[in-house]
């Protein structure tokens, strides 16, 4: 990476969009990991739902597992933007 | 508080000829919640029958559904009205007789006669639309039927149509397909139609008109106009019906729904040709004043008794019993389950801690003030019970944002006056000069990670709570222990990363004194809690070891506590950076016409991002606060899955008993 012609600025400016790459990504795909869970959940849930009206806080319950996946990138993504 | 409301179980016995007056006082009293008597052959009911319903109940319930069938015509629902006067008894019971028939009589008419006319007003429309595609056909209908040698066809093609015999067409030419009439000989009928089906015929049929199409149409305009007043005269008479009967009509439908609760309850007794049988429930401390009151109305010809509760086997009806701010709360707990009998309730927990959850997640000052400002609006247009007790949830809730706004020290993303009086959650967004403090990130995430310690441990002790209560035996002492290795796996775990790695705002136990083989006491101490917390848990059932791991996602959970809300602080944040920073201040430094626009695309941004950080905001709060107790905690012990308690009773709200 660090060639001949690379400056200390260039250097540090290129480690800050690393970071910024990374804190993207953290959150991106831990969305698209909760996203792909809930997909699944979601539309057991709501079929539930349909059936049962009682089944709306258990259902709603299941969905929002994995909203910790996305919450976990978030935090990462934090701990590596601040 | 923490338990469902005690309850007694009564036991009502009294001759058949008592039940009137029984049954009046009961639904008086709306206390007694009624266990309904199903024909099993259980012991000591030999010979019991389920009850029939009191006289007068199949009058009540024909008059009731002429009263919803008059409500229905107004489009008037008794839970969206607010009552002005309480009739009182006799009165509503003399008007019924006097005023209904009437109102009735007059209802039915008006609007028999509207469906009447409104049938018409869709005959002419029909008409109008069979008469449509003749509107160019210049001549009088009539001359397209009664021929006795001739047949006519009318219809759209797509194609042009030769025919080799002798006819007369008219081609009326559309966009896409053509409009034709057809007069063709009787006995080319068939070769004609063959043809038209060649070139995609749909036939239309003929109307049934003298005079041209135009002249028809015009009529018929005409006819539904008049009609049309017709109706609007009819709906202004029945709005003023509407207008002075509205409360009188509520009223009636309540009367009669409570004659017919009322008529119907032997259904639910046991009774025998002499006597009667009613089983329920009661709020416990009630039971004196019930029977006394009973005593009073047969004039002591009732036995009235208290049976022994089995929390066991008797599904006891649950009523919460929770301090007034709490019972909002309420609804957020029955949308889960309701608690059993028997069980913690943790209504009080969530009535405390769900407002300052959504307000340490949404924690500004700005979005506290709009949700409150919403709250109060919402509040005069949205009627029922439920609707208000959420309203109230959201007040909370908006309240601690407004507190925990003041001690962030924000306002729509920007920095108050003062100083963060806890950890400041302003991040460097749009601040260009080096200098700004920024965001304490990593204490407001430990913070937030004793939060879920703190609750993860709450939860396992409730669970050891209701262990203890409900089971019984060998499983008593397993699953009590079991949830007690839990809350030692999870310390353990701790008790090893303290000893491992200094962490603000933790214990520092990495400079403990060493025992033996370089561990520390807290790494021994570590070590011991957990091989005895697996054991523990191990006992009560082995497959749940597999399940450790949650200890660690639970409790790591909670950091959404921080993680939200930074998000929504830095939506905030770049709002008000894309707004004033990119547009407004350069707009401001040069007002031209650009800088202008500018100023105004600036304004919508900013209208626009607050707006969408607001409902997201609301979202999320609501959402992740709840999810917290949900998933995070009530898993640790409640199952739910009470019956509601759900009094012989009406709460009244238009009569008076």
């Amino acid at each position: 990476m660090a060639d001949a012609t690379m400056t200390i600025e260039m250097v540090q400016a290129s480690q800050v969009g690393m970071k910024a790459i990374g804190a993207g990504l953290a959150v991106g795909l831990t969305g698209v990991g909760t996203g792909v869970a809930e997909m699944g959940i979601g539309a057991a849930a709501v079929g539930a739902i349909a059936e049962n009206k009682d089944f709306f806080g258990l259902g709603l319950l299941f969905t929002v597992i994995p909203e910790t996946i996305v919450i976990f990138g978030l935090v990462i993504a934090l701990l590596l933007l601040f | 508080m923490l338990a469902p409301k005690p309850m007694s179980r009564m036991l009502i016995v009294a001759s058949r000829d008592q039940a009137v007056p029984i049954i009046q006082e009961l639904y008086r009293g709306n206390a007694f919640h009624i266990e309904e008597y199903v024909e099993q052959g259980r012991e000591g009911y030999e010979g019991f029958k389920i009850g029939t319903p009191l006289a007068g109940a199949t009058e009540a319930s024909a008059e009731l559904i002429k009263v919803r069938a008059i409500e229905n015509v107004f489009a008037i629902r008794g839970e969206d009205i607010d009552a002005k006067e309480k009739l009182s008894q006799p009165r509503i019971r003399s008007q019924i007789e006097q005023d209904l028939p009437g109102i009735e009589k007059e209802v039915e008419e008006l609007a028999g006669a509207r469906s009447k006319l409104d049938t018409r007003v869709k005959e002419f429309e029909q008409k109008i639309t069979e008469l449509a595609p003749f509107l160019d056909f210049p001549a009088d209908l009539s001359l397209l039927r009664g021929f006795r040698h001739f047949s006519v066809l009318a219809g759209y093609t797509a194609a042009d149509v030769s025919l080799n015999f002798p006819h007369e067409v008219q081609v009326i030419k559309g966009k896409e397909r053509s409009f034709v009439i057809a007069v063709v000989p009787e006995k080319n009928k068939t070769e004609a139609e063959r043809a038209f089906q060649d070139a995609q015929f749909q036939a239309v049929t003929i109307p049934e008109e003298n005079g041209t199409a135009q002249a028809r149409t015009v009529y018929y305009t005409e006819q539904i106009v008049s009609l049309r007043k017709e109706i609007g005269a009819i709906n202004d008479k029945l709005a003023k019906i509407k207008e002075s009967h509205t409360g009188f009509l509520v009223a009636c439908e309540e009367a009669f729904r409570a004659d017919i609760e009322q008529a119907e309850a032997p259904l639910r007794f046991a009774t025998t040709s002499k006597v009667f049988v009613a089983e329920g429930w009661v709020p416990a401390g009630r039971i004196a004043e019930i029977s006394a009151a009973l005593d009073r109305v047969t004039g002591g010809k009732v036995f009235v008794s208290e049976q022994p509760v089995d929390t066991t086997h008797d599904n006891v009806p649950v009523e919460y019993n929770n301090p007034e701010f709490a019972k909002p709360a309420q609804l957020l707990m029955d949308v889960y389950s309701r608690p059993t009998y028997t069980e913690v309730d943790p209504t009080l927990v969530l009535a405390i801690m769900f407002p300052i959850f959504f307000g340490v997640i949404v924690g500004d000052v700005g979005y506290g003030l709009l949700m409150l400002a919403m709250c109060i609006g919402l509040w005069k247009f949205m009627k029922g019970d439920e609707v208000h007790q959420f309203l109230k949830i959201l007040r909370n809730a908006s309240i601690m944002s407004i507190i925990f706004g003041l001690l962030f020290s924000e306002f729509l993303g920007f920095e108050l006056p003062w100083a963060p009086v806890i950890y400041s959650r302003h991040l460097n967004i749009g601040v260009t000069e080096a200098g700004g403090h920024g965001a304490a990130i990593a204490e407001l995430l430990i913070v937030s990670v004793w939060v879920g310690i703190l609750y993860v441990t709450l939860g396992r002790l409730l669970g050891m709570v209701n262990h203890a209560r409900q089971d019984h035996g060998q499983h008593r002492i397993k699953a009590v222990l079991a949830n007690l290795g839990w809350i030692m796996v999870m310390w353990g775990i701790l008790f090893g990363i303290w000893s491992m790695f200094p962490i603000p705002l933790m214990p520092d136990l990495t400079k403990m004194p060493i025992v033996a083989v370089g561990l520390s006491v807290g790494i021994v101490l570590a070590i011991i809690c957990i091989v005895l917390g697996l054991i523990f848990i191990a006992r009560d059932a082995v497959l749940e070891v597999i399940e450790i791991p949650t200890i660690i996602s639970h409790v790591l959970s909670y950091t959404r506590l921080t993680a939200v809300g930074l998000s929504s602080v830095a939506i905030a944040m770049v709002v008000n950076y894309m707004s004033i920073g990119m547009f407004i201040n350069p707009g401001m430094k040069d007002l031209s016409i650009v800088g202008i626009v500018m100023i105004i695309v600036g304004v919508l941004i900013f209208l626009l991002g607050h707006a969408f950080n607001l409902a997201l905001g609301l979202l999320d709060g609501g959402l992740h606060s709840i999810r917290l107790h949900y998933v995070e905690f009530f898993t640790k012990f409640y199952k739910g899955g009470g019956r509601k308690y759900n009094p012989f009773g009406m709460k009244r709200k238009f009569t008076e008993d």
